[in-house]
């Protein structure tokens, strides 16, 4: 391999002395990669997710309100199978094979839903398949991102990441339409483009990256693999804890976009078929800036950055609860949420990623992620009954006042942790 | 930073992966796109039917063509309701449904051509030649004309429009005015009310309509909380209010006193069964078809009803009594013109 990662070098020598900004922080190799398996696996996964629902009306018998009942479960079901899995990366140290599996699970279900029956419990059964695989990839991968980054670049790395998995994001339901366009009601074909699509990524995973370590991390190779019990000692070490109770605050106060979406649709009055360009707009925004943005987290502070995202937020609450419509509305509202997932997502992973060490990268992104994301399941909850109670103005102007709450708590929870820091 | 490349056989390993999925990609994708149905043709003097059968007071059906290899559009075909299935005239429309009322007006939800993927309504009259088309946001479910030939309902699957999740879907129903061939409301607009109550939960759907002789009253259903209610409501007004639990999409009987519809069952092999409620009484009778029936029944008369199953239209009793029997082979979406 010496010739090899010589060359790789020169290679890198060269290229640094050919780009414009050579001072710029450059992210490993793996993180690139993992950003490209992710790419490929999300227009996979998107190009499905945009057609299932027709799929399911199509091959009939499925009421719209048991879908939205299921996927509910689905969601939080998936989010322990995260702890799981970001714990025995850990332990086994093996966090690629954990990811790889996730990976695999997801492409399978795409198979089995080209060739299996067209049973509704079947394909709810898939749907749960292809949930879990992401349950399970997830933290492992944010930790490889994390282990084969320095400290000092986490942000950017996180930030390079999220921007070629939203690229994915955005891709996939153009892809779907444009084939559903060429191939009308062809959804097997759709199924079998969309497990070729997914058997990339996971080639791209299992045979091109190789986990690198930063320096320092070797270390870590010699101190015994930890235990459950180290994993759950993780909440004692004061940082973490109060990033973990910051992180499921600020979550607790935020609308899911999806209810976002649709409070612009109903205060602008756009058509359905609008909904996913919502979507892809927003998307687009948090591709374009999640590296910028994560490249500044990494020079004037990640907990700053993440305080200023949900600022962002509440700034989008702002545009709902304006009395006057137009255009102009609609896109500073997707720009603002663009811009807010761009300083939040990544930048969050970057902060978990700087406090919890090494050994336990894993568990600790995992218990993260769980953490944040039960707190916006419940927040989806509360903010639709709380529009079902008082309307659509009241949910927002609560999960305003919310948020300026966890805001604040946030801001004294990272203040402590940048002292921390400092001493 | 200890680097490693990946070595020579592992990029040869991925190169044969990436070209072997990109192979069975585009031969899936060609599979796809040649696998969309011939049209056979219409029948010469299609056009004529509709007015000569008007002319000699025989009553038609209208219906699609189910040709049992793929589901969504079909071609429409006119028969006599006497001699449904040896007499049948084949037309021009292809349609995921249609409807048609005596009065002289139809609509059929299409698949839109082209490279714009998507539904349209085309609004019909009896000469079968177009007169509007509208764009529809959503995959068609269900739609009917109203008796005077005035509005048309039509119910659509969309995406995206629930809170729950982005990926999840819900029913969009509008009314349509066939004069001018724009959409007049849209039922999630409406006033409705449950008991004293008025419903503002966004979980609402509305899904198959059917008018009253007047055009102006219709009946529906509203689902919210898990559950389904038939409404009856003005489109007038702009309002309604639930009249019965568990009732999805109603079919008024052409005397008006009753109500068929699809009852939800506690089984999820046979998630529906055909039911009729007396409007008076507010009983309810159970059908003698045994199958889950998924579709807005048509009323052959007032005393039989059709509804679309296992790809053949299906006759049964609205009393109850005797043994559904089949009326039209490989046939769905059937509109008895009532002339």
């Amino acid at each position: 391999m010496y010739q090899v990662s010589d060359s790789t070098a020169l290679l890198r020598a060269h290229k640094r002395l050919l780009s414009r900004a050579p001072s710029s922080p450059r992210v490993a190799r793996t993180v690139v990669l993992l950003g490209l398996t992710s790419l490929i696996t999300d227009i996979s996964a998107e190009m499905v997710a945009t057609v299932l629902p027709l799929y399911l009306v199509y091959i009939g018998g499925f009421t719209p309100l048991a879908y939205g009942v299921i996927d509910g479960l689905y969601q939080g079901a998936t989010s322990l199978v995260g702890l799981a899995s970001g714990f025995i990366g850990d332990r086994f140290r093996r966090h690629k094979d954990v990811a790889a599996t996730g990976y695999g699970l997801s492409a399978v279900s795409k198979l089995l839903l080209a060739v299996g029956g067209t049973a509704v419990s079947g394909v709810g059964a898939i749907v749960l398949l292809d949930r879990i695989g992401k349950g399970i990839r997830t933290a492992p991968r944010d930790t490889m991102i994390s282990l084969s980054t320095p400290k000092e670049s986490l942000g950017t790395a996180f930030g390079v990441h999220r921007a070629l998995d939203t690229t994915g994001a955005v891709i996939g339901p153009i892809l779907a339409f444009a084939m559903l366009a060429i191939a009308p009601l062809a959804f097997h074909s759709l199924f079998i483009v969309s497990f070729c699509i997914a058997l990339v990524g996971v080639g791209i995973l299992v045979l091109l990256v190789q986990p690198q370590r930063v320096k320092g991390a070797a270390a870590a190779e010699e101190r015994p693999a930890p235990s459950l019990r180290g994993a759950f000692g993780l909440m004692r070490i004061p940082r973490y804890r109060s990033l973990v109770i910051a992180g499921a605050a600020l979550s607790l106060a935020t609308a899911s976009d999806a209810f976002i979406f649709l409070t612009l649709q109903k205060k602008l009055d756009l058509g359905v078929s609008m909904f996913p360009l919502l979507f892809v707009g927003s998307s687009a925004i948090y591709m374009v800036l999640a590296v910028p943005v994560g490249r500044l987290a990494d020079r004037i502070g990640r907990g700053r950055v993440l305080i200023g995202g949900y600022a962002l937020l509440l700034g989008v609450y702002a545009t709902l609860l304006l009395p006057s419509g137009g255009w102009a509305l609609l896109f500073v509202a997707l720009g603002l949420l663009g811009a807010y997932y761009a300083a939040t997502d990544g930048v969050l992973m970057a902060l978990g990623s700087a406090i919890v060490p090494d050994e336990v990268r894993g568990s600790g992104l995992a218990l993260l992620g769980t953490a944040t994301s039960i707190a916006r399941l419940v927040a989806s909850l509360l903010f639709g009954a709380l529009w079902t109670v008082w309307g659509i103005h009241a949910a927002v102007a609560w999960f305003g006042v919310a948020l300026v709450a966890a805001i604040a708590l946030a801001a004294f929870l990272l203040r402590r942790t940048h002292e921390h820091q400092l001493a | 930073m200890s680097t490693s490349s990946p070595s020579r056989r592992r990029i040869v390993a991925f190169a044969l992966l990436l070209a072997g999925c990109v192979a069975v990609a585009v031969v899936a994708l060609v599979a796809g796109a040649k696998s969309g149905g011939s049209k056979a043709k219409a029948t010469a003097g299609a056009a004529n039917v509709l007015p000569a059968a008007k002319a000699k007071g025989e009553p038609m059906v209208v219906y699609t063509v189910d040709d049992g290899h793929r589901r969504g559009s079909g071609q429409v075909a006119i028969a006599p309701l006497a001699t449904p299935n040896e007499h049948r005239t084949l037309t021009s429309l292809a349609c995921d449904r249609v409807y048609f009322s005596a009065a002289g007006a139809g609509i059929c939800l299409a698949r839109r051509g082209g490279f714009a993927a998507g539904y349209e309504a085309k609004m019909f009259g009896p000469d079968l030649k177009v007169r509007h088309t509208l764009p529809l946001d959503g995959i068609p479910s269900r739609t009917r004309v109203s008796p005077d030939g005035r509005y048309a309902a039509t119910t659509l699957f969309v995406t995206g429009d629930s809170y729950a999740d982005a990926g999840s879907f819900s029913t969009r129903t509008t009314i349509i005015d066939l004069k001018t061939g724009r959409t007049v409301a849209n039922l999630e607009d409406f006033v409705v009310l449950r008991g004293q109550r008025r419903i503002t939960a966004i979980d609402v759907n509305f899904w198959g309509v059917t008018f009253a002789r007047d055009s102006d009253r219709f009946f529906a259903t509203v689902a919210t909380g898990g559950k389904t209610y038939l409404i009856e409501g003005s489109v007038r007004a702009r309002e309604a209010h639930v009249i019965q639990e568990n009732v999805e999409c109603p079919s008024l009987s052409p005397d008006g006193t009753r109500i068929a519809f699809k009852k939800r069952t506690d089984s999820n092999d046979t998630p529906w069964h055909l039911t009729v409620l007396d409007l008076a009484t507010m009983r309810e009778t159970p059908l003698t078809e045994q199958r889950s029936v998924d579709d807005q029944v048509e009323w052959l008369d007032d005393k039989n009803v059709l509804y679309g199953v296992d790809g053949a239209i299906w006759t049964a009793r609205a009393d109850g009594t005797g043994e559904p029997t089949r009326f039209i082979d490989h046939a769905s979406s059937p509109a008895v013109v009532r002339y």
